[in-house]
């Protein structure tokens, strides 16, 4: 259903796959290894990322979430062709590269460098996909109803809109924005929660 | 002349001449002329070789430095010093030159400042100095004979063909002969001579020694012995009136070298006309050097004085004593052996390399070379042969046999090992024209610390010589750069084994590269590695070479099938590779590898073949203006728009 995600440039150079030692040349390679993560996550709908996952081009054993959301990107640090490969610990700076610049975090503790192996890639970042919501809930009028979490991701109506198919766990968090600011409330149990947009 | 500009090489040391010798250094010392100072030569560093005394000025080596000639020196006296007053050696010109030579020595001096020959018609070099005004007295007749016109006193030997007495026919001994010219010529030389001319003492413009009485003249057996240049060039100069002669006042036809009556050597018509016209005070001559500062235009100081004033003068005078007594610049400029004529008489002159080239049998190709070495044979064993004969015409000739030997000890030396002749050439070559080579003894100085720096900056100069020579090209071989290990081994190895240099003080003297503004200089690479390499040599243009050679690899398909667009990306190289392209040494390569990479040129790439360096398509500049400037709300429009376009 989706085209092949086109690589920039640099994927093809075989350096690329190296840690460089240069300040300035390492800070390019993270700028660059970060959009390219960023952009390979948004065109496979990807939210999380798995280290070991990407390390071992086995993520079988983490699609313990309903959908496939987190890193199934064997072929993100791993270029074939090339027969080059990032190494896990220079995927994990390039991670913490990206924490620190706001676009990812580790899943269970943000401490230093540490956590899991698994890491939310924020190609949006909560605040950005509370805006779509927003957005989405101002367009259609619906504004006071109630929408349970489910159809707000997997629902008929939100076909086709950005956030659909988002990882339940990253829409909590986008809805805890939206309630901070007092446009949402989440009520309910666990497993069928609801909200209401005010 | 007295003291003179000179050339310096690119170490800012004096250049110096053919067979000339260093024999002491010291540094700090300061001009007099006279009783005076002179302003510009106050600090710097004396050089005393063979020939000459060289003064070069610490601040403005090329425009201050300056050189007097030992042969033009008439005495030199030593002063202890006194108090405040430093150890000075004296050096007293020679006098002024004679009201008659004057027009010629200022026709000498328009040709600036070097020893070439001088453009009168009637100066061509061999002339002048061939004819003699020396005489012999025969022993069994007493008769004055002059002493032919051909002979001379450095290169005789007992093959020289001497004409017999004139009056009684019996022929003389060389020594006799040999005496009687060297007398003459000391004489000579204590009057003045033509400056640039060693051999000056020959000259037939002298007057006073010359022959009183002399035999049937022109037709004398010595006239067949007139090389042809010297004929020839006497028949060029301009007809004219005739020329008197200044002994018998006959007046002779302007072409003739000698009086036809009384046989006494005559000046060229333009020498004597010129003499007889009012002569202009010296201080007035407008040589071109004078122009170049008044210290070289002194003509003819009263006096030079060299003052120490960091010791050393006493080295220098006895040195200086030593030069002197040697005189090694008679050698200078004398002519090759003449062939013995013995051998010669067969192939008529062929053997001789000073003979014309007509007389010369032409013969071409292989036949031709094979003559050429046989002749080279014939002419080394007729000398070997002569020279040892007797001990006298050995030392004539000693300077042919020393030459003779050397070549020898190279062919020898060439010839033991093939796999490293060329190294083997190339040492013989440096250890032979190493002959300037610095070493402990030959700085001076007073105590500890100064004549070890003064011992460091010498050998920081030679050393800086000895990689920019071009002849040799030791630092254009290494690729530019030569890791000083190396070239430690390679100097140690061309001083041919003696006075060796120690690596701490080899170190010391390629820091003191910087500081005296030689054109190289040393280079310290981040892990340590020092190199030495030409001071123009910079990071940049290693880079850009570097770069260039990377981009021609984007044209030049790889030799084994590569998974990437080496056309879009070139490939990557290995130390060994660039060592290979640039012909660095590895550690070189490594270094510059790095320091490029350091500047972001190179990006690296660490595999299983080991680091390979790529030019850098990571860090292409476009991140750098983002990053500086903080993520605005434009910037997260931009991204929304760039993954809903992914949609």
């Amino acid at each position: 259903m989706l085209r092949a995600f086109d690589f920039p440039r640099e994927y093809h150079f075989p350096p690329f796959f190296t840690r460089q030692t240069n300040v300035n040349t390492h800070r390019a390679q993270l700028e660059k290894w970060s959009s390219l993560i960023l952009a390979y996550c948004a065109h496979h709908k990807l939210y999380k990322l798995s280290l070991s996952a990407t390390a071992a081009t086995n993520n079988n054993n983490n699609n313990n979430n309903d959908e496939s959301t987190t890193g199934g990107a064997e072929d993100l640090f791993h270029n074939r062709k090339l027969n080059r490969r990032l190494s896990t610990a220079d995927a994990r700076e390039v991670l913490e590269f990206m924490r620190k610049e706001g676009r990812a975090e580790f899943v269970g503790g943000s401490g230093e460098g540490g956590g899991g192996d698994v890491a939310w890639i924020y190609w949006k970042t909560p605040e950005e996909w509370a805006k779509e919501l927003e957005s989405w809930v101002d367009e259609t009028a619906q504004k006071g109803t109630v929408l349970t979490l489910y159809e707000l991701t997997q629902g008929e109506d939100t076909r086709g809109s950005t956030f659909h198919g988002l990882d339940p766990d990253l829409l909590q968090k986008a809805l805890q924005v939206l309630v901070k600011r007092g446009k949402a409330q989440i009520f309910g149990q666990e497993d069928s929660q609801g909200v209401k947009f005010f | 002349m007295f003291l003179k500009h000179i050339d310096l090489t690119t170490a800012l040391r004096p250049s110096y001449l053919d067979g000339e010798a260093l024999t002491f250094v010291q540094d700090n010392v300061g001009l007099y002329e006279g009783k005076y100072k002179l302003p510009n030569q106050q600090k710097g560093q004396v050089y005393l070789t063979t020939h000459r005394i060289c003064y070069v000025d610490s601040q403005e080596p090329r425009k201050h430095s300056v050189a007097l000639d030992l042969k033009d020196v008439e005495r030199y006296e030593f002063y202890a010093g006194f108090l405040k007053s430093s150890a000075k050696v004296t050096l007293f010109p020679k006098p002024a030159k004679r009201a008659s030579l004057q027009s010629r020595a200022a026709a000498a001096a328009f040709s600036p400042s070097s020893p070439s020959p001088h453009s009168s018609a009637r100066a061509s070099p061999a002339a002048p100095v061939q004819a003699t005004s020396a005489t012999w007295v025969c022993t069994i007749c007493s008769f004055p004979n002059p002493v032919p016109s051909n002979f001379d006193p450095t290169t005789a030997n007992i093959h020289t063909p001497l004409p017999p007495c004139l009056a009684c026919g019996i022929k003389p001994a060389l020594t006799h002969v040999l005496k009687a010219s060297i007398n003459n010529a000391t004489s000579r030389q204590a009057a003045p001579g033509v400056t640039s001319r060693p051999l000056s003492g020959f000259s037939p413009l002298s007057r006073d020694t010359r022959p009183t009485a002399d035999g049937v003249g022109g037709s004398s057996p010595s006239g067949a012995d007139f090389s042809p240049a010297a004929s020839t060039s006497d028949l060029n100069t301009g007809a004219g009136s005739g020329f008197q002669c200044p002994r018998c006042t006959f007046e002779n036809h302007p072409s003739l070298l000698s009086c036809e009556i009384c046989g006494a050597p005559l000046i060229s018509q333009e020498v004597s006309s010129s003499s007889m016209a009012p002569i202009t005070p010296r201080t007035d001559s407008p040589g071109p050097t004078l122009t170049t500062g008044n210290v070289t235009g002194l003509e003819t100081p009263e006096s030079v004085k060299i003052s120490f004033r960091a010791g050393g003068e006493k080295i220098f005078y006895e040195r200086l004593k030593v030069c002197m007594v040697q005189r090694k610049w008679l050698l200078q400029e004398a002519p090759p052996i003449p062939r013995a004529n013995r051998a010669a008489e067969g192939d008529n002159g062929t053997l001789s390399r000073t003979g014309s080239g007509a007389g010369r049998t032409k013969t071409a190709g292989i036949a031709g070379l094979e003559q050429m070495g046989l002749d080279r044979r014939r002419n080394n064993e007729l000398m070997i042969g002569t020279s040892f004969e007797d001990l006298e015409a050995l030392m004539a000739s000693a300077k042919e046999i020393v030459a003779l030997a050397e070549s020898f000890a190279r062919q020898v030396n060439g010839g033991s090992d093939n796999a490293t002749t060329e190294a083997n050439a190339l040492l013989a070559e440096s250890a032979s024209q190493l002959g300037l080579i610095t070493t402990k003894d030959i700085v001076g100085g007073g105590s500890g610390s100064a004549s070890e720096s003064l011992y460091l900056s010498e050998l920081s100069r030679n050393l800086a010589e000895f990689l920019t020579d071009d002849a040799r090209g030791v630092l254009k071989k290494a690729g530019g750069v030569m890791s000083l290990v190396d070239l430690w081994a390679m100097f140690n190895r061309a001083r041919g084994g003696v006075e060796l240099v120690s690596p701490n003080d080899f170190e010391k003297a390629a820091r003191l590269w910087e500081k005296l503004k030689l054109p190289v200089r040393l280079r310290t690479f981040k892990s340590g590695v020092m190199v030495a390499q030409s001071r123009d040599r910079t990071d940049e243009a290693t880079v850009k070479a570097l770069l260039s050679w990377l981009r021609d690899l984007h044209d030049i398909p790889p030799d084994s099938e590569v998974s990437w667009d080496w056309q879009e990306f070139g490939r990557g190289v290995t130390a060994q590779d660039v060592a290979e392209r640039f012909s660095w040494s590895i550690a070189v390569a490594e270094e510059e590898l790095e320091m490029a990479e350091e500047r972001g040129v190179l990006c690296r790439e660490e595999g299983i073949e080991g680091i390979k360096f790529w030019e850098n398509y990571i860090d292409t500049g476009e991140y750098r203006k983002r990053s500086r400037r903080p993520v605005t709300e434009n910037d997260r429009i931009l991204a929304d728009l760039k993954a809903a376009g992914l949609l």
